[in-house]
């Protein structure tokens, strides 16, 4: 593992890598800035560019976007309230005070430090822990592979909304969908219906897009506004943030870190959930609490830092198992796939260096992220000015664009189209398209490793796996037990938000 | 549980009666049994079957396996129905909003055949000019500027710097322009 990691570092030192996640951090922080445009929506859109660049250079684009965006929800957050994207809205209980205090630059300059400093720490942490969870995973044969991509999926709906049976139901459409076309065993044809264009499956570029950047285009256009706000509204007054403000907060800003980072790691929970962790640990930790909410420097600082810090980890699960944590991740396994990369744990062992290689371009991006972030804020303050007539065709087009490159055929824009509008149902409806996404993904995999499976134990199935793998067996028993556990926390977790939201609003 | 959406979601709405959640339980059941009804006929069998192959998996199990989650799912969902308090926001939707999502879905279906058949820039131009339009913009200059620059920058840049194919300029056709190669 040491040695691919050197080779990997070797990789990474590699001028054009370093113009792509620039690029990729630009547009992540252009679009996070966009109250109402996610950074979920900018990586389904930008997902295609990836498809057609080095692997080397897609896929740290595509890493540089997701960065960039979770930080660029933070600048309309500070000035004028409005969370560019949900990871950002417990800045707002502090940002918008400090700005109407003068103090919006250093607000704005202590999220950019809190946010690099979370993602550095947190990448560093995913380094060190990728290395050996990546030499457990490999002693996973197909059953223990097979159990834990189910429990990953199980936990995943359980966690993923707000009424677990609705999750699991969306995880069993995202498993038909992928039945359609052939079975991966025996590439027998399934449910083609003798449509030819479906012969080799739904093309996962087109749901992807569809699923998650359309039904944003459609909360979008509900109503007919122009634009967001006055460009007057967005001056960046006062001061530059103190070395001796950042020290005073540096404690808040770890205890963020921390929690940010552990938080990654766990399917399912992601950036909105660690800011606000990360903000009440710092209001509860804090001397003078009832100045939290008031316009307080620390404030900014534990919420930035936190949702930053998911960013590294949340690759930990995605690269040794194969499995993503959340949405964005999800569109990262498309574009290993679409790389030709399966992510798991043959994925380290064929091309350690590689995933080295990306890593080590993820920490160095931090610093990039530091010089973007800072000579660019007043240009990202002034992007949610833009006309939203404009940005909706645009994005659009751009949607479109990319749909059309994968396979140039007429056939995958219906399909977009399609999944865009469903998605724009299913979210209505409160269904989340998350466990249909990650179940779409997964399931060729885990039906193969399921075959594998049931050909090792030779018809004698619940023999094989409960007394010659013992590893497979104490997953299976322990899946219902872990789902329940994660449900109940992720309910738990989900209440006391809503609660913290509706005080923090009152107040 | 990453977006904010789901998580402060509105939990208003009625319970103790059939509701949306309950119609949408009916449809996962009846999906279920049309799916039973469909794998016999909609599934390849094998050609040749191996001896031995009784312990292979059979391309019918996993969708055998899909369709009885659905209906079990299915009937859990209904069941529970009747205690979940959650608002079916599609009802909530005012005139404008469907008006707008409605309008949008015809512009996108247009786009389609217009992208396809006149090329990229020109469906791109026409598709943006009318969308802002309808979205409110009433500066034409900057329309006519806005349509036609970006759909020739993306052209170019999945072209020359992606290396990709997109409809071309309808002046690809003519032997003497080929502008879509710069």
């Amino acid at each position: 593992m040491y040695e691919s990691f050197v080779e990997g570092v070797g990789l990474a030192l590699r001028f054009d890598t370093y113009l792509y996640i620039s690029a990729g951090l630009f547009l992540g922080m252009f679009v996070g800035a966009l109250p109402g445009f996610t950074t979920l929506m900018a990586m389904a859109i930008l997902l295609p560019v990836s498809f057609f660049l080095d692997p080397l250079l897609g896929i740290p684009f595509l890493i540089g976007v997701y960065k960039g965006g979770i930080y660029g929800g933070s600048i309309p957050a500070i000035l004028v309230s409005m969370p560019g994207t949900g990871a950002a809205v417990a800045t707002t209980f502090d940002g918008p005070a400090l700005t109407k205090k003068g103090k919006g630059k250093k607000a704005l300059e202590m999220a950019l430090y809190s946010s690099v400093f979370g993602d550095l720490t947190s990448d560093i942490v995913t380094i060190a822990l990728i290395g050996p969870i990546a030499m457990v995973a490999l002693m996973m044969g197909p059953p223990e592979l097979a159990a834990v991509i189910f429990l990953a999926l199980i936990v995943i709906s359980a966690t993923s909304s707000g009424v677990f049976v609705k999750g699991l139901l969306m995880l069993a459409v995202g498993l038909f969908l992928a039945m359609i076309g052939q079975d991966p065993i025996g590439a027998l044809s399934r449910f083609s219906f003798g449509v030819p264009s479906i012969e080799s499956g739904i093309p996962f570029l087109p749901m992807l897009i569809g699923v998650f950047a359309l039904p944003e285009i459609f909360i979008g256009i509900e109503r007919k506004a122009a634009s967001v706000i006055k460009s007057a509204d967005l001056k960046i007054s006062g001061a530059r943030l103190t070395f001796a403000e950042f020290k005073s907060c540096f404690r808040t800003i770890c205890r963020s870190t921390a929690i940010g980072t552990s938080i990654g790691m766990v399917p399912g929970v992601g950036q909105v959930v660690a800011a606000f962790m990360g903000y009440a640990a710092a209001k509860n930790a804090s001397k003078h609490p009832e100045k939290f909410g008031k316009g307080e420097l620390e404030g900014v600082a534990a919420a930035e830092a936190a949702n930053n810090a998911v960013n590294g980890p949340t690759m930990v699960p995605l690269l040794t198992l194969g499995i993503p944590g959340d949405n964005l991740t999800v569109i990262l396994v498309g574009a290993f796939i679409a790389q030709g990369l399966r992510p798991g744990p043959l994925l380290m062992e064929e091309q350690g260096p590689l995933v080295f290689a990306i890593l080590v371009s993820m920490v160095a991006a931090n610093i990039l992220f530091l010089f973007i972030g800072y000579f660019c804020i007043p240009l990202f303050a002034r992007i949610v000015t833009i006309r939203k007539s404009f940005l909706l065709p645009l994005t659009l087009v751009f949607a479109f664009a990319g749909t059309w490159i994968f396979r140039g055929q007429p056939f995958d824009l219906g399909v977009l189209v399609f999944f865009g509008a469903f998605g724009y149902v299913a979210k209505k409806l409160h269904f989340d398209v998350t466990p249909m996404a990650m179940g779409f993904i997964l399931a060729p995999i885990l039906e193969y490793s399921f075959g594998q499976t049931i050909i090792l134990a030779q018809g004698n199935l619940l023999y094989y796996i409960f007394v010659e793998r013992p590893i497979t067996a104490i997953i299976v028993l322990g899946t219902p037990v872990l789902t329940y556990l994660m449900w109940r926390r992720s309910t738990r977790l989900r209440s006391e938000l809503k609660d913290r939201i509706s005080n923090e609003n009152s107040s | 549980m990453g977006s904010l959406d789901d998580i402060v979601e509105d939990d208003t709405g009625p319970a103790g009666r059939f509701n949306f959640n309950s119609a949408a339980a009916i449809f996962f059941i009846v999906f279920a049994i049309v799916l039973f009804l469909l794998i016999p006929t909609n599934i390849d069998k094998p050609l040749i079957v191996m001896p031995g192959s009784g312990s292979t998996l059979s391309a019918e199990l996993f969708p055998q396996m899909v369709a009885g989650s659905f209906l079990i799912l299915g009937l859990w969902l209904f069941a529970k129905s009747f205690s979940i308090q959650q608002r079916n926001e599609l009802r909530d939707l005012n005139r404008e909003a469907i008006t707008n999502v409605a309008m949008t879905l015809v512009i996108m279906a247009a786009y389609v055949p217009l992208m396809v058949n006149l090329g990229f820039v020109v469906g791109s131009a026409a598709m943006i000019a009318v969308m802002s339009t309808y979205f409110g913009n009433r500066n034409y200059y900057l329309m006519a500027a806005v349509s036609i620059s970006i759909p020739m920058l993306i052209f170019f840049l999945f072209r020359r710097v992606l290396l990709t194919e997109l409809p071309p300029f309808p002046i690809d056709i003519y032997p003497l322009t080929h502008w879509s190669l710069i």
